[in-house]
């Protein structure tokens, strides 16, 4: 499904990430682990088309998305959904608009129910008019799952999306994603520095040591 | 993606060029130069008016940054008896023009005036010149700029997360120590946009200056027009006040140096709660400063108002009230909208060393004043009537010469860096992380634009066209030299009458000014609190 | 207010402004062509309105006008060219009428009853323009503190006797600068560039802005002495009759009192210029002056006009018979003299 091959990643002008090589099946979870400054983060940008580097590949489903640390699909062609890790819901859209930002080309009946139908799966039905500052950095987080998930991406990043939330909340919550993204077989890759959060969601987790992608 | 940004490149280019005419005019005069009257020029009066125009750019810029921030933290960060209404009536000296509140403060504080009268029969003082020196013209020219920093660094101020503050506070710092170790050193960026407009607005000032009697370089550019009738002189010395306000905007840039201020939530939370007499002195010092600089010159205002609106008033002011309506209301959208089209986030711009120099000189025509401007317009139209260009059968610059679209250009040229210094504030408040996820949720950039960049921009769009709106309606200089028939404004029936004395008469058209200035204020206040409530 | 709607009140607004701009321009050129006489003035819209109001009551000639500051409005004349609207440009000070003439923005106009009207001095010689109205610029004092005996000549407020008494208008305002021009085509550079000293030395506050303040300082005890135009005087005098200030004639055993003018001329590219001399007529005519004398206090420059009663009233006085033009030839001189002596 995914395959990022002789990835190299500079971070303030030192090689921090040579060579890497990954492949991901259908519906396949990863986690990739590392320390802060490890090219992690900047690994999950480049699947993503958001920064250039020295050197890599990207191809998604048979496509060819970047080559020679280069992008060929912008990151609005690639249909990659991502969570951030302070999820950057829209401030000024209500839950809906954010939600259906990304399938703003379907009917809007048919918007109606997709959003209505994510918002159940992450428990906050009928919570389409609330705006992002009325609600909880749980539910914030949540929101920001949905849509990214709503264009039915063909992989979905997430970085650190679990950082901010309290410990309670982070176990129960990165269950209920483990769940979400079975049930839609969303092919996806948690960037995380939490082996525990890494193991419970991942199928296979990874780690970044010693500029090599290692596997845990 | 190259393609994109040869488009985005062309446009801005184009908008920048086109806004900052006059400036390539004002430097093509060096063309033309005229040794003799340099040679008067640098021999007898060039020493004095650079050593007083610096001691004069000193001495404002030092008073409206102490008194904008100072202002501007009481009020944000502390809570005190009035509070609540002084922090919008504090915005309320904007809708005074400059040579208004100059004009009443002689009329009250001069040697003939009823406050030294007071002082020299009641009080048995000894009477002085208050022109003499440069301490009253600051003062003034503080009282009427400091709006400026104060609106920007009490933007700045909300911002900043209380809980600093309260941390600050925990770690045992005095209320003093955290306004200048936290507060001020976040809220820095901030004061330099005010400082660096209240800077340029000093030095283009012709109004005040001239009712003081204080000499400043655009004295030396108005001796060479009006003089020796050397517009060239006049258009290469104003040229180099261009080149002051550049490196002024450089300065400000540094000082900005990498700070991004991306915004944290707004709150109303107070982290301080004045009491007892600390508080009332508090509320003493505020108040004061809101009766200097807005409720005094009122009062003075409707006084001599109200003892000639008989007189004055006729039906030519629905025709001036309405004029001024529509130049202000049109000259603020256009000039917003431009400065939108340049202030829009995007990747080219930020690599491209040649998109960021001509929005630079798309703001400089804010130092250049009016009159230089719009003789610099002109003399620019004249230029294109040699290519001799026809528009349906008649030469364009027959349709131009008089009409109410160059003085739109003007007020453009003049005021884009007030709306551009604002909404590009807004502009770098937007995360890079919203545009991230919206592009990979696949927004093409227009819907970037529509759906993402301008409503996240809006507050600062609003102000600075609100900006834009009042400086227009107090611009006197331009309007008076390229208006069209038909279309004399407020600012210009205060300027006739008051240019003869009538003191009593021009308080009306004055106050006309004042009400309409405080009524956009009051809109924007309006605007002020709904847009921090969404956002 | 959402970005939509902003953005469609642009658009409504633009739309609007433009078919403004239409509008004013089908007018305009629509006047162009009828009767209507154009004016560029510099001249206060309170000063020349009641005027034009009555030229259009006696003729049916509308007029419109456009006020604006001399060296901007011959600026804009310059710039405009053949394509300026205006038929007519009227100001004050002789130095900008004979700078108007000498850009080539005037065309001659000399008709019998000009002639017969305003005396030959106050003409250019070859009819570019016509003086309309007599500014004296003479001393001001107040009454407590001088006696009219101790006051002679404007080189007199030069001298020790009046150190930290005189009060001045600045050096930047025309008829400053006329004046001094004048005292150089009397005395020469040498000694003129010591009267200004001698004045700056005197001063008792920083030059005022106008001269309505020189009096209120005067009045209020700043200084006792000082220069204005006589129209300036009968104003405060009319408003506030019991003033403890009076006017004492400069230079009356010597070159007489220093007179400016306001004046017009018909421009060199006037699209109306037959209804502009028919108005210039108009104005010199002996009703027209009455108007000017009693709007302004000024001394009407058709002789056989009497003065208005509180002009009157100051008495006669001998007149500088310098020719006028003078004044703006020697601005120049003038201005750079007074910038070196330091006269603000």
């Amino acid at each position: 499904m995914l395959s990022v091959a002789n990835l190299s990643i500079e971070y303030q002008n030192k090689t921090v990430v040579d060579g890497l090589t990954l492949e991901l099946a259908q519906g396949e979870i990863f986690a990739l682990l590392g320390d802060s400054g490890s090219g992690k983060s900047s690994t999950l940008r480049f699947i993503a088309g958001l920064d250039n580097t020295k050197q890599g590949s990207v191809e998604l489903d048979g496509v060819r998305l970047s080559d020679h640390g280069q992008h060929i699909v912008a990151p609005e062609s690639r249909e990659v959904g991502m969570v951030f890790q302070d999820y950057a819901l829209f401030p000024h859209m209500s839950v809906f608009k954010n939600v259906s930002f990304g399938i703003n080309h379907l009917p809007k009946s048919d918007q109606k129910k997709r959003v209505s139908e994510l918002l159940s799966m992450v428990g906050l039905q009928g919570s389409e008019d609330k705006y992002p500052h009325q609600l909880s950095g749980g539910e914030q987080q949540r929101v920001s799952l949905i849509r990214a998930l709503a264009p039915a991406p063909k992989i979905l990043l997430m970085d650190e999306p679990f950082s901010s939330l309290d410990v309670n909340h982070r176990q129960q919550l990165t269950l209920q994603v483990r769940q979400i993204l079975k049930e839609t077989n969303t092919t996806s890759i948690l960037v995380t520095h939490d082996r525990d959060e890494a193991n419970t969601l991942a199928d296979r987790v990874g780690k970044i040591k010693h500029k090599q992608l290692t596997l845990v | 993606m190259e393609k994109h940004c040869f488009k985005s490149k062309i446009w801005i280019s184009i908008v920048a060029l086109l806004v900052a005419m006059p400036i390539f005019v004002v430097a093509f005069s060096w063309a033309l130069p005229e040794h003799e009257l340099w040679a008067h020029f640098s021999e007898n009066i060039l020493s004095d008016l650079i050593s007083s125009t610096l001691i004069l750019l000193l001495g404002v810029g030092v008073g409206v940054t102490l008194l904008g921030t100072v202002l501007a933290y009481l009020v944000v960060m502390v809570e005190f008896p009035g509070r609540k209404w002084l922090e919008w009536a504090l915005f309320l000296p904007f809708a005074i023009p400059a040579y208004v509140l100059a004009f009443v403060y002689l009329g009250v504080f001069d040697y003939s005036g009823y406050a030294q009268v007071w002082m020299r029969e009641v009080l048995g003082l000894p009477g002085f010149d208050i022109r003499a020196g440069s301490w009253a013209i600051i003062l003034t020219f503080v009282l009427v700029f400091y709006p400026y920093v104060y609106m920007m660094t009490r933007a700045s101020f909300k911002r900043q997360k209380v809980s600093m503050i309260e941390a600050g506070k925990l770690l045992g710092a005095s209320p003093i120590r955290v306004f200048f170790k936290i507060s001020l050193p976040l809220a820095r960026p901030a004061a330099a946009a005010g400082l660096l407009v209240t800077l340029m607005e000093t030095l283009a000032d012709f109004g005040v200056v001239s009712l003081f009697n204080y000499d400043t370089f655009t004295t030396a550019i108005y001796s060479a027009w009006g003089d020796f009738r050397s517009i060239e002189v006049a258009a290469q010395l104003a040229s180099l006040l261009v080149l002051v306000a550049f490196f002024l905007i450089y300065f400000e840039k540094k000082a900005r140096g990498q700070a991004k201020y991306y915004s944290a939530d707004v709150t109303n939370k107070k982290p301080y709660h004045a009491t007892g007499v600390i508080a009332w002195l508090i509320s003493l010092f505020v108040f004061g400063v809101f009766m200097l600089s807005f409720a005094m010159p009122m009062l003075q205002l409707v006084i001599w108002g109200w003892s000639s609106v008989a007189d004055e008033w006729s039906a030519k002011y629905i025709d001036l009230i309405t004029s001024t309506s529509i130049l202000t209301i049109t000259a603020a959208l256009i000039t917003v909208a431009l400065a939108t089209v340049l202030a829009l986030p995007g990747r080219c711009k930020q690599a491209s060393i040649w998109l960021k120099s001509v929005i630079r000189l798309a703001t400089l025509g804010y130092a250049l004043p009016g009159s230089v401007m719009a003789v610099g317009l002109l003399y620019g139209i004249n230029q294109v009537s040699l290519i001799n260009i026809h528009f349906g059968g008649e030469s364009i610059n027959h349709i131009i010469y008089g009409s109410i679209a160059l003085l739109l250009f003007a007020y453009v040229s003049r005021f884009m860096a007030i709306a551009y210094s604002s909404i590009e504030a807004s502009a770098q408040q937007i995360k890079p992380v919203y545009t991230q996820s919206a592009r990979l949720l696949g927004a093409s950039r227009m819907r970037l634009v529509w759906q993402v960049y301008l409503p996240m921009m809006t507050p600062g769009i609003l102000a600075g066209g609100l900006l834009v709106a009042v400086d227009v309606m107090k611009e006197l200089p331009a309007t008076y030299l390229l208006r069209p028939f038909g279309w004399d404004t407020l600012a210009i029936q205060v300027y006739e009458l008051s240019a003869e004395g009538l003191y009593e008469r021009a308080a009306v058209p004055a106050l006309m000014m004042v009400i309409f200035g405080s009524i956009l204020m009051l809109i924007f206040q309006r605007l002020d609190k709904k847009s921090s409530k969404g956002l | 207010m959402s970005i939509k709607t902003l953005v469609s009140s642009t658009i409504v607004f633009s739309v609007l402004a433009g078919s403004a701009t239409m509008s004013a321009q089908a007018s305009s050129s629509f006047n162009s062509q009828d009767d209507s006489v154009t004016v560029y003035s510099s001249r206060k819209e309170h000063l020349i309105k009641p005027l034009f109001e009555a030229f259009t009551k006696d003729t049916g000639t509308k007029v419109e006008y456009l006020t604006g500051k001399g060296g901007a409005l011959i600026e804009r004349l310059k710039l405009e060219g053949a394509n300026t609207k205006a038929d007519m440009f009227m100001t004050v000070d002789a130095g900008n009428l004979w700078y108007a003439g000498s850009q080539d923005l005037f065309q001659s106009v000399q008709t019998e009853t000009l002639k017969s009207n305003i005396p030959a001095y106050l003409r250019d010689p070859q009819g570019l323009w016509t003086g309309l109205s007599i500014r004296a610029r003479t001393i001001v004092y107040n009454t407590d503190r001088v006696k009219p005996e101790e006051l002679s000549t404007y080189a007199d407020l030069a001298t020790d006797k009046w150190k930290g008494k005189l009060c001045l208008r600045t050096s930047k305002k025309v008829y400053t600068k006329s004046l001094v021009s004048s005292l150089i085509y009397h005395h020469g550079k040498d000694k003129t560039a010591d009267i200004v000293k001698g004045w700056v030395d005197n001063l008792a506050a920083t030059p005022n802005a106008k001269d309505s303040h020189v009096m209120s300082a005067i009045l209020s005890g700043q200084c006792d002495v000082g220069l204005v135009n006589t129209y300036y005087f009968g104003r405060l005098i009319e408003k506030n009759p019991t003033a403890p200030l009076k006017i004492f004639w400069a230079n009356q055993d010597t070159t007489g009192v220093h007179v400016n003018v306001s004046g017009a001329g018909v421009t060199k590219h006037a699209s109306n210029a037959k209804g502009a001399t028919q108005l210039l007529e108009w104005l010199s005519s002996a009703k027209a002056q009455a108007i000017y004398g009693s709007l302004n206090k000024e001394y009407p420059a058709n002789q056989n006009v009497a003065s208005d009663d509180v002009v009157s009233a100051w008495g006669s006085f001998k007149q500088d018979d310098m020719n006028l033009s003078q004044a703006g030839i020697l601005q120049a001189d003038g201005v750079k003299l007074m910038q070196i002596q330091g006269y603000r």
